[in-house]
């Protein structure tokens, strides 16, 4: 069969490109290891507020510029919705919701992940220039939905 | 007293005119209610969207509050998807299919008419919920548990999407069942499956997929409602439930449903650009074959929009894989369409305008639609704008394009009439640029981290320019939409003179005359090829052009098209008779739906049992009269 050659052109490129996206995904999962929210345990949404590390939501200095922040997320708030890290600290988040499906994405960073209830989600975000990073709940969650943000503060 | 009479007698020639579509069987007139309802949905829920767009417009604006604005943004989704895009693809699946595939009737006519007014009903239920001040406000993706738990979403908003759901489910289950065993079934000899046109090929992958995909969504429904209604924890995690279920069960559904959406305006696309190219759909077998890739495929995507769930590095790639995957047969049939132009002698009427329009605009939403499919890119722009840019580029930019040409198309084969050639440029030109205008810069708010479902944003994001202007695009593309209303009435109040054949097509519906007599066909045609009509005319390198015109001349003599007495039915030609039990048993449907919703509410929580209960009496009672109800009148009938 004859095929034109701007046609094969396409076809190859649209097969490479392909075939480019797929190694790239594997080579990022299974060789740079890189890091995709996935759940890091359970917890009782019942007894959320009394669970640790829920009973005391905030930032913990991990020590070595790594850094943990616990966050609650509620209709129609962040619990801490505020923290303040150092330049080129490593902060992961972990977070867990009493109530609704809610999210968490903070601007200018690839974190991004969805809090269910029931679920523990993790996400690590590295801060290397100061500033302020938004963060907001971008899982529609009812009347409230627009209210719930939070920033990180990074000196 | 003559003058009264008079009007006595038109008051009741009316009457008989209602009586007439009511208990219609035909699947012109089905068709015919269809588009107006679909058309009427149209312009209600792009009113909403018009609401949206003014709250909008500016920053910190209290148009509407973040109340309303969810309410308006759900049903928006909500009616856009169930109320107007499907069965919009039903009014042309009904107007077109049959005469296409040389038949006389779908194949069971009273399902038919079933379908279409629990689809009335359903949506009627489900709008209604704004005159009692409680529309449902959880988004069209109903998110559980905030969906299923009435302690986060209190009142009969989700009641009412729910169960209005369930019943259009119902008729689009029932709509899909009849157009498979159809086109199965009820084609003219010699039509094989690879010799149906493309658009019938569309057609019957989509009814294959609603019956897969839409069992999915009746479960979660259920699911939905029985936690409640009657405390079951399915997504209630304070009980070992989890809401993540919903979202497969949601999305499973959802995006076949998407295709569910596309495919037949792809098929309307591969009718019209052939026709108005004057040349044979390029390669329509791999059109034909990646329409079939699409759908099968199509059930393999769903977690692409679950990405930010937590499935875990191996379900995000191979689902990232998938859905690249499809881009590949949806690639394929933006290069046939192109190639069908390419070198043919294009005639740019209205109908050819807003293809070509749709095959560009499949381009920008298929492009962006790869770009999420990209796991870490899509982390970016999930639930941001970039995302409703993607998804309106497909469904207003591709399907409301294509169906809007479809509607240029096929008219004379509703009317009798063709439209206004120049309304339909204006028409054409307002609706691009006024899609191209709103949808466009949504890609740059997104990018820039505007998120979706945000009732307003503060001035500092600097996203207000933009908004103006997406604002602007969609009041064009509103106004635009009032040019087609303009066309309609222009072209009904005059005479219907349209030939059978006016646009020189390829396909059987132009071989009888338009508007199609009651019966369609005189005579079944028998077919010879894919393009029927145009190898009948024209012959191709394997046939030669029929002796005699094919057209079926002999039936256009026939003076009485437009007054269709059973009288005058050619012989041996056997229609369905008109029936009321698809209204009765739709109404009947509707009814347990709604007392179901009462049943929810505190004020009315007595009644709904008993209306459950009276509907569920006219259902059964409404089948068994349909069951005991002779479908074809008695040959005496005719004779008297």
């Amino acid at each position: 069969m004859r095929v034109e050659a701007y046609e094969r052109f396409f076809m190859i490129l649209a097969a490479l490109l392909l075939v480019l996206g797929i190694v790239g995904i594997a080579i990022g999962a299974l060789v740079a290891g890189v890091h995709v929210p996935s759940p890091a345990g359970r917890v009782d949404p019942r007894t959320l507020t009394t669970t640790p590390p829920f009973d005391q939501p905030g930032l913990r200095d991990l020590g070595g510029g790594k850094y943990e922040a616990v966050v609650i997320a509620r209709a129609w708030q962040f619990q801490p919705d505020q923290i303040e890290v150092p330049v080129g600290s490593t902060v992961t988040f972990t977070l867990a919701t009493p109530d609704v499906i809610h999210g968490f994405v903070l601007t200018g960073t690839n974190a991004n992940v969805m809090v269910i209830p029931g679920q523990i989600a993790q996400v690590t975000a590295r801060f290397d220039r100061p500033g302020e990073y938004l963060w907001v709940c971008h899982e529609y969650c009812g009347f409230g939905h627009h209210q719930m943000f939070g920033k990180v503060v990074v000196r | 007293m003559a003058e009264a009479a008079i009007r006595l007698e038109q008051a009741e020639y009316r009457r008989s005119a209602l009586v007439e579509w009511l208990t219609t069987v035909d699947h012109k007139k089905i068709g015919i209610l269809y588009y107006w309802t679909s058309i009427v949905y149209l312009l209600l829920a792009g009113f909403l969207g018009l609401l949206m767009r003014i709250q909008l417009a500016q920053p910190d604006m209290h148009f509407l509050g973040p109340k309303t604005y969810n309410e308006v943004m759900t049903m928006h989704g909500t009616m856009m998807i169930f109320a107007v895009a499907m069965p919009l693809n039903a009014a042309f699946f009904n107007i077109a299919v049959p005469l296409m595939i040389g038949a006389r009737d779908v194949a069971f006519p009273r399902l038919n008419a079933f379908s279409y007014w629990s689809f009335l009903f359903g949506s009627l239920l489900m709008w209604s919920s704004f005159l009692f001040g409680h529309a449902p406000d959880a988004g069209w993706f109903g998110y559980a548990n905030l969906s299923s738990s009435r302690l986060y979403s209190a009142g009969p908003g989700l009641d009412f999407w729910d169960l209005g759901l369930q019943v259009l489910g119902i008729s689009s289950i029932a709509g899909a069942l009849n157009f498979f065993v159809t086109i199965v079934n009820m084609r003219a000899p010699g039509m094989s499956l690879m010799r149906m046109p493309v658009y019938v090929w569309m057609v019957l992958i989509t009814a294959i997929l609603i019956l897969l995909a839409f069992p999915s969504l009746t479960v979660g429904l259920f699911m939905i409602m029985f936690d409640r209604y009657f405390n079951t924890n399915f997504f209630n995690p304070l009980h070992g439930g989890d809401p993540v279920i919903w979202q497969h069960l949601f999305w499973i559904f959802g995006h076949p449903e998407v295709y569910i959406l596309v495919l037949p305006p792809m098929g309307i696309i591969s009718e019209v650009l052939p026709t108005f190219s004057r040349k044979p759909l390029f390669g329509a077998p791999f059109v034909i074959f990646a329409g079939i890739a699409i759908a099968f495929l199509s059930f393999f995507v769903w977690a692409h929009h679950m990405f930010t769930v937590g499935l875990g590095p191996v379900p995000n790639a191979l689902f990232a894989a998938s859905t690249m995957l499809i881009g590949i047969p949806t690639g394929v049939k933006v290069f046939n369409w192109l190639a069908t132009m390419w070198g043919g002698s294009l005639d740019f009427k209205t109908p050819m305008k807003f293809a070509a329009a749709a095959v560009w605009m499949l381009m920008m939403g298929g492009v962006t639609g790869v770009m999420h499919a990209t796991v870490p890119l899509d982390y970016q722009q999930q639930d941001s704008y970039f995302i409703v840019a993607h998804f309106h580029y497909v469904i207003f930019g591709v399907i409301v394009s294509a169906l809007l040409a479809g509607t240029y198309y096929w008219f004379p084969k509703m009317y009798g009439r063709l439209l206004d050639e120049r309304l339909g440029t204006w028409h054409f030109w307002l609706t691009f640029i006024g899609t191209n205008l709103t949808f466009f810069p949504m890609h740059f708010v997104g990018l820039d981290g505007m998120p979706r479902r945000y009732f307003t944003y503060s001035a500092e994001t600097g996203w207000g320019t933009w908004n103006l202007v997406i604002t602007i695009g969609a009041f064009i593309l509103g106004l635009a939409q009032v040019l087609l209303l303009i066309n309609v009435v222009k072209t009904l109040r005059q005479p219907a003179t349209a030939s059978a054949d006016p646009w020189d097509g390829r396909t059987l519906e132009w071989t009888i005359p338009s508007p199609p007599p009651v019966y369609n066909f005189a005579v079944i045609p028998t077919v010879r090829g894919r393009d029927a009509y145009w190898i009948e005319k024209y012959g191709d390198g394997h046939h030669a052009p029929a002796a005699t015109d094919t057209t079926q001349r002999r039936e256009v003599h026939e003076p009485h098209h437009d007054n269709p007495g059973h009288g005058t039915l050619p012989p041996g030609v056997h229609l369905p008779k008109p029936s009321w039990w698809p209204l009765i048993v739709s109404a009947g449907l509707t009814a347990m739906a709604a007392g179901m919703i009462m049943y929810g509410t505190e004020t009315l929580g007595p009644l709904g049992f008993p209306i459950v209960g009276l509907g569920t009496f006219v259902v059964f009672f409404g089948l068994l009269g349909w069951h005991f109800e002779p479908a074809i009148e008695h040959e005496e009938a005719h004779v008297a």
